[in-house]
């Protein structure tokens, strides 16, 4: 225990276990850098590996005393079925202990390990526009392990130090987003200052490497380009010279003092960089790199150039709630002021019982007794209208948010709604904008109000008597330790515990839909949520049994009972020897008892407003999505009012991931076009865009000669009119759902589009006929619902129809009435379908062949198959392949 | 609450809980004894002769020792208890579950329930040792102090029953208000979100009405109206949040005036006054916990009344019936069947019969009751009129073993569990010889997708089957239920257009199988007509026309039309025609 200092005891005592470990083999990665194959077979019994997940190793002192020096490193891989994992070793000069060792180190060869306090990188929920990673050869594994963990859309800046011209050997991971650059190492700055000039926004940084070069990496991240601190992670590895001194994880040290800060020279110091481009790198990428490559030539100059710095959605909530900042910051003081005149009474109380212990008169004693209950008055009165005026100020700032809300939702684009689902929208409006009420009306106050308490109680305490003061923190020590410890036993667990409670949530949804299937087949159907449940029971025990001893422990050590008996056990003979006045006791007994119990609440207090601000974020972010904007419009000749033309259209979800590449088409007055291919082709997509789904990325689409960008909703949509799969009834009668578009139909018009949509009859059965109330889905068949969103669309009247041919995704006994319908609506419009089955639209005027976002083909069903082409292929292979790719949606 | 704790302990642990009670008492004494030491030791300590406290002070070590020692056997009591629960509920449950008819499952039970399945172990491990044993000591320990005090003095000690009464009225009261706030606001907010979710729901539809202007206002106009309904919300919040702080206070000051009280009298001396007011003050200290402890209150209350609805749903009553139906397959028989969910009628006064080995097609349109028929015969619902009778024995008599050993069934939303196909295939008959799974898959195509995937019948399909495609997945479960050994086959055919792998594998499974049974296919489609003996049209939750497929046709009724219609269905073309053109429906065969 002595070998390891007071590290190897703290961790000892928070239950890190030793394991050890046995070099398998080893190989030069580069002259500098080694790795080093081990296998632990019991290292990984209790451990959750990913991406960054370090090991600290116990090495040997070089010096041969039984001293033992603490490492970190990254693993490079590992097999936690058989304990094996690698790692890869930087060798220093002069060499630390960890080089001596990993440079001698031989098969055979033992090493004590533990996996204790190790973090992982976990890929944000929210994707950033991208990720800039910096590091140096002693953090390449651990980025090569997040390098691995994202997604193949995303985007990498990857800057590493070069330390030795040979550092370049390194494997990096491929990805086909990742750039990544050499930075020759010029002192601590020079990391910091190739850091491209650009905007950065909403990107996630990460770094780890040298000490000194991350004190500037730090600066510049934060001060020049902004990167606020949640979207930073920054961790030094290991220090130029030094050792760290610090318990958290070092990756190589020198021998204390003697090391030169002075890096071997090589001839980089003239500041030129390496670009390499990691992966298959596309032409669009090489060129984006070219660009970004011009940048300031040297450190001196980059501090002077004013950049503005970007912004980050994690800064959003600060926007969004600054119309209440002021209202928050007097709501804080005002209940700092309410919590300390809430505890006034008890130091009058103190001050009462002082008087009647040194025998004052009746008229003080009364004195006091008034106070104390004006002050008690006071303390409530201020109490209460802190909190009316909070609840005024709050309905004020949450009218304008939803109202800012509503007036958002009107111009996103409508893909926004169908790419989303609505359970995020009601996340969103429901849940979030309750999570900002009870911030503005509650978090905040309760937050100030659980720090202010312990606080004021600890100063006043301290203030009467600092020695007896001090004793109240033995209970909190004890605690904080006894909590620490089953925190890092734990560690691992906690996170296991999250995805087994997802994991349950996804078991016990199957067993319930499942419910049916398990009664008729039985046993067997149902024990694989059993076997799942017996595993969770299993886990849950394993993990908080242990527990229990200390669980009670804290509970006991924490109680008013302990504090009371503590503050009576040491004042006592205080009071006895004469060391102290008797009634210096009483503001303890009184304040003193609850103390730990205070201070167990400021977690607790805050976690609120946790809570609150990152509902206010995920608000503010919506707040600021893009828009559709109406453009000024160029004088164009008014084309025939029905023509729509692609021009060269292309567009993708996220930049620089076109899903509709360079689409011509033009569709005539009085025709069909049907779009066909496979799914996943493009064909909603690009009939969405004619509706205005999503604004297009490049080129235009036009109807009568105009872009449809240039047209304010309302323009287009009398153009432009469209039956999709989901037909969406609003809040009303049925006579309102028809007459949606036009509220001054007469009753003949409506029915007459009622009749034509074949949903007349249907209506007249209705208890109420065309004033049945619809609520929700109204009690209407899928098919029934399609009908009449038929007659709506009828009724509109637009000379243009976008049309989803989903006939045979609802209510099967009554799509000859849906198709009948459509055949009415189609009749003399210009007409753009998408098609589910090829021989729907074998009559179509033009058929439209969708391959990877590309027109692969177009003409009529004849020519088509004439030409043997893609067409043709889909044709032949009818009803099974494309068809169940479909019915699987 | 406290009851159904005590119904979810497993009878062998009864005695646990009666220990637990015991030692909860004693506890709550022993901090009694300790807090009330306070009067003689302050006492002496406040006194000329500070010394005397010392034999008090170790009094109080040793009260302190034994409430250290009780309390850990009961959290040790407590956490045994809470590990016992989490190792029995919820394995109960999902026993009990499989037994509660289908017919309970509403989407609002099924949600709660869910959720309690999966998740309410964590909360019951900690319930007695985190929420019960706070709650017990702080109601306690005050009820102790107080009788100590009564022997003290009467006047304090009527001032503190006082207390002991007023606090838990207070809390009592803050707590109905508060929930009563609660409910009204979130009643005020969820009517304003509806108006919101239904704006953002059907964007489409208002923007292409152009019709978002008014929406949005009207929209606007309910968060107005909302503005006004939460200020005025805020006075009936506000008194729940005050009420109990206030009633504290009171409580403090009656005391301690009751205190200095009697010592302007004369009656007690400064040094025992001063240590009543701590004993007051440490009086009150529980009264705060109980407030605090009252949100997690709530919530596990939630979470029991979760479980007791679960254990109070009715399990129907197992009647073994006096000869149960036998492998051969039998007749089915519905004599004046009604059923409805709710108040909602679904089948009324249904009446046919399905003889031996006979295939029947139900046919009708959406919403008639079809499915509500196989559900019936499989035994998921009773009637609620009626009788269905399988062999001449009702089938709400059976035991559930022989109901689920009677049928077999395709449902119309397959549904698969995690494992490989071949796994989900066998769950129709664990004991299947090779050669008859060999058999099924190839009559319901499965050993088509067997053979285009590269782990072919050990692919896994993924989580509720989610890797397979849903005509896929529909012929997995097709082998399924031709490998169950069931004299009832049951087809619930799906609604959505499948391939023609699909249609074939649904016709072999009524005309290639090769075990008698008597059949009954829900039908949306010819194909699954074809093979029919006989055919029940329903409309409306009644029987319109029966009779064979060729007698219906003939007779010209509804389901002739039925037929007219899907065959021009099958040829239907979207094409373009001249706006004065008639309707054009396109009869010309392919």
């Amino acid at each position: 225990m002595a070998a390891r200092g007071f590290q190897g005891a703290v961790m000892r005592g928070f239950g890190a276990r030793d394991h050890v470990a046995t070099v398998v083999r080893t190989s030069m990665v580069t002259p500098h850098m080694v790795r080093i194959h081990m296998s632990a077979p019991t290292l990984f019994e209790n451990v959750t590996v990913g991406p960054t997940a370090w090991l600290r190793f116990w090495f040997p002192d070089p010096t041969g005393s039984d001293r033992e020096h603490q490492r970190a490193y990254t693993l490079v891989s590992c097999e936690p079925e058989t304990g094996e994992f690698a790692v890869d070793v930087v060798l220093h000069e002069p060499a630390g202990p960890a080089t001596v060792w990993a440079r001698r180190a031989e098969p055979g060869d033992e090493v004590q390990v533990m996996s204790f306090g190790s973090s992982r990188f976990a890929v944000p929920d929210e994707p950033p526009a991208g990720y800039l990673l910096v590091g140096d050869p002693a953090s390449v594994p651990a980025i090569n392990g997040i390098v691995a963990a994202l997604p193949d859309d995303a985007e990498i800046a990857l800057y590493l130090e070069k330390q030795h011209e040979e550092d370049e050997l390194i494997p990096l991971a491929s990805h086909p987003g990742l750039r990544v650059r050499w930075v020759p190492r010029d002192g601590e700055t020079s990391l910091a200052a190739a850091i491209d000039e650009r905007d950065w926004s909403n990107w996630y940084a990460w770094a780890a490497t040298e000490a000194g070069s991350l004190k500037h990496l730090r600066r510049t991240l934060r001060d020049r380009f902004g990167f606020p601190k949640a979207d930073t992670y920054a961790q030094a590895y290991w220090t130029y010279g030094r050792a760290m001194g610090s318990l958290r994880r070092t990756d190589e040290e020198k021998a204390t003092g003697q090391a030169p800060a002075v890096r071997p020279a090589e001839g980089e110091a003239t500041g030129q960089e390496d670009v390499r481009s990691g992966g298959s790198a596309s032409s669009a990428q090489d060129a984006r790199t070219g660009q970004e490559d011009v940048r300031s030539g040297g450190s001196a100059s980059v501090a002077q150039d004013g950049r503005v710095p970007g912004r980050w959605r994690s800064q959003a909530a600060k926007e969004l709630l600054a119309p209440v900042k002021t209202a928050m910051i007097v709501a804080g003081v005002v209940q700092g002021v309410v919590t300390l005149v809430q505890l006034a009474p008890f130091v009058l109380l103190a001050e009462l019982a002082r008087l009647l212990l040194v025998g004052a008169d009746e008229d003080r004693l009364w004195g006091t007794a008034v106070a104390f209950l004006v002050v008690f008055g006071a303390g409530a009165l201020l109490g209460g209208a802190l909190m009316v005026w909070l609840h005024v100020v709050d309905a004020r700032f949450g009218a304008r948010v939803r109202h800012r809300l509503l007036g958002k939702l009107v111009r996103l684009p409508l893909g926004w709604f169908t790419r989303r689902g609505s359970g995020a929208v009601k996340k969103l409006v429901q849940d979030d904008t309750l999570e900002l009420h009870g911030l503005v009306t509650h978090a905040i106050p309760d937050g100030v109000a659980a720090v202010v308490a312990p606080v004021a109680v600890l100063v006043y305490l301290f203030a009467t008597d600092w020695r007896l003061a001090l004793v109240l923190f033995v209970p909190i020590i004890v605690y904080l330790f006894a909590f620490a410890a089953m925190m890092f036993q734990s560690g691992p667990k906690i996170a296991e515990a999250s995805r087994w409670a997802e994991r349950m949530g996804n078991e016990s949804a199957a067993f319930f839909a499942g419910q049916p299937v398990i009664r008729m087949f039985g046993g067997v159907a149902a024990s694989s949520f059993r076997r799942e449940l017996e595993s969770y029971i299993g886990f849950l025990d394993g993990w908080q049994r242990p527990f229990i001893g200390r669980k009670t422990f804290i509970d006991l050590v924490t109680r008013p009972m302990t504090f009371l008996w503590l503050i009576m056990v040491v004042g006592t003979p205080m009071v006895v020897s004469g060391v102290m006045e008797a009634a210096t006791l009483l503001p303890f007994l009184l304040l003193g008892t609850t103390f730990g119990a205070r201070l167990l609440g400021i977690g607790l207090g805050m976690g609120g407003v946790r809570a609150g601000v990152l509902a206010a974020r995920r608000i503010a972010v919506v707040l600021g999505e893009k828009e559709l904007a109406v453009r000024p419009e160029a004088a164009e000749p008014e084309e025939e009012r029905g023509v729509v033309r692609f021009e060269g259209v292309s567009f993708g979800y996220r930049p620089g991931k076109p899903v509709i590449h360079d689409v011509s088409l033009t569709l005539r007055p009085g025709t069909v076009t049907a779009l066909v291919g496979p799914s996943g082709s493009g064909k909603s997509t690009l009939a969405g865009l004619l509706a205005r789904f999503h604004d297009v990325d490049s080129g235009a689409v036009t109807v009568g000669g105009r872009d449809i960008r240039a047209m304010s909703g309302d323009d287009l949509y009398t153009r432009v009119g469209f039956v999709f799969q989901d037909a969406q009834l609003v809040h009303g009668t049925v006579r309102e759902n028809i007459a949606l578009a036009r509220p001054e139909a007469t009753t003949a018009e409506i029915e007459t589009a009622a009749r034509d949509a074949r949903i007349h009859e249907r209506i007249l059965r209705l208890p109420d006929g065309y004033e049945t109330v619809l609520d929700g889905d109204g009690g209407l068949s899928g098919g029934e619902r399609q009908r009449l969103t038929i007659a709506r669309a009828l009724l509109a009247d637009t000379p243009v129809l976008v049309l989803d041919e989903a006939t045979a995704f609802a209510d099967p006994e009554s799509e000859h009435l849906v198709q009948q319908a459509l055949t009415r609506l189609t009749r003399g419009r210009t007409v753009l379908v998408v098609a589910h089955r090829l021989h729907t639209v074998v009559d179509a005027d033009q058929i439209v062949v969708l391959d990877h976002g590309r027109v692969a083909e177009a003409g009529t069903h004849t020519e088509l198959i004439a030409s043997g082409g893609r067409y043709r292929r889909l044709w032949d292979s009818r009803g099974s392949v494309p068809a169940k790719a479909e019915v699987s949606r | 609450m406290i009851r159904t704790l005590v119904r979810l302990v497993p009878a062998t642990d009864r005695g646990k809980v009666v220990g637990y009670a015991l030692l909860t008492v004693v506890s709550a004494i022993l901090r009694g004894v300790g807090c009330l030491l306070l009067v003689p030791l302050l006492g002496a300590l406040f006194s000329t002769v500070p010394a005397d406290a010392l034999p008090w002070l170790g009094a109080l070590t040793v009260s302190v020792v034994l409430v250290w020692a009780v309390d850990t056997a009961v959290s040790r009591i407590g956490f045994d208890i809470g590990f016992t629960l989490l190792g029995t509920v919820q394995r109960d449950l999902t026993d009990r579950l499989t037994r509660i008819p289908l017919g309970w499952f509403t989407a609002e039970r099924t949600a709660t329930a869910r959720q309690a399945v999966a998740a309410c172990g964590p909360e019951l491990v900690g319930l007695v040792a985190n929420l019960l044993t706070p709650l017990l000591s702080a109601v306690l320990l005050p009820v102790v102090i107080a009788i100590g005090l009564t022997g003290f003095a009467w006047q304090l000690g009527a001032a503190a029953w006082v207390a002991v009464v007023g606090l838990l009225a207070a809390l009592w009261a803050t707590t109905r208000i508060t929930r009563a706030a609660d409910a009204a606001d979130t009643a005020a907010h969820s009517a304003l979100t509806e108006r919101v979710l239904e704006f953002a729901r059907t964007q489409q539809a208002l923007r292409a009405a152009r019709r978002v202007e008014p929406a949005r206002n009207g929209a606007g106009a309910a968060a107005v109206a909302q503005r006004g309904t939460a200020l005025r919300l805020v006075l009936l919040q506000i008194p729940g949040q005050l009420l109990f702080g206030l009633a504290g206070q009171v409580a403090l000051v009656a005391l301690a005036g009751a205190v200095t009280l009697l010592y302007l009298d004369g009656g007690l001396g400064a040094p025992e006054a001063v240590a009543l007011v701590v004993v007051a003050v440490r009086f009150l200290e529980p009264f705060t916990v109980i407030s605090e402890l009252a949100p997690a209150i709530e919530s596990v209350r939630g979470t029991l009344d979760t479980l007791r609805a679960i254990l109070d749903a009715p399990a129907p009553p197992v009647s073994a019936a006096a000869s149960a139906p036998g492998r051969d397959a039998p007749r089915v028989e519905f004599q004046g069947v009604g059923f409805g969910y709710g108040d909602d009628e679904v089948l009324r006064d249904l009446s046919f019969s399905l003889e031996p080995g006979t295939t029947t097609a139900v046919v009708g349109p959406s919403g008639s009751g079809k499915s509500t028929i196989l559900s019936l015969v499989a035994g998921f619902h009773e009637a609620s009129r009626g009788r269905v009778l399988i062999d001449g024995q009702d089938v709400s008599g059976l035991d559930p073993a022989t109901r689920q050993r009677l049928s077999s069934m395709v449902f119309q939303h397959p549904y698969l569990f995690g494992g490989t196909i071949r796994d989900n295939v066998l769950a129709g008959d664990p004991d299947a010889e090779p050669a008859q799974v060999a058999q099924v898959m190839r009559l319901a195509q499965v050993d088509e997708i067997v053979g285009r995937l590269p782990d072919g019948e050990r692919t896994d399909v993924g989580e509720a089957g989610a890797a397979l495609s849903g005509g896929e997945r529909q012929r997995v479960s097709i082998a399924r239920a031709l490998l169950k050994l069931a004299p009832i086959l049951l087809i619930d055919e799906a609604t959505s257009a499948l391939d023609t792998e699909n249609e074939a594998a649904v016709a072999q499974a009524l005309s290639q199988d090769v075990r008698r049974r008597t059949r009954v296919i829900v039908a949306h489609r010819l194909g699954g007509i074809r093979h029919a003996d006989r055919v029940l049209f329903v409309e409306d939750g009644a029987i319109v026309e029966q009779g064979t497929p060729a007698e219906l046709r003939a007779a010209g009724g509804r389901f002739a039309e039925f037929c007219r219609h899907q065959e021009q269905g099958e040829d239907w073309r979207l094409r373009s025609a001249a706006p004065d053109h008639d309707l054009v429906l396109s009869p010309d065969p392919d």
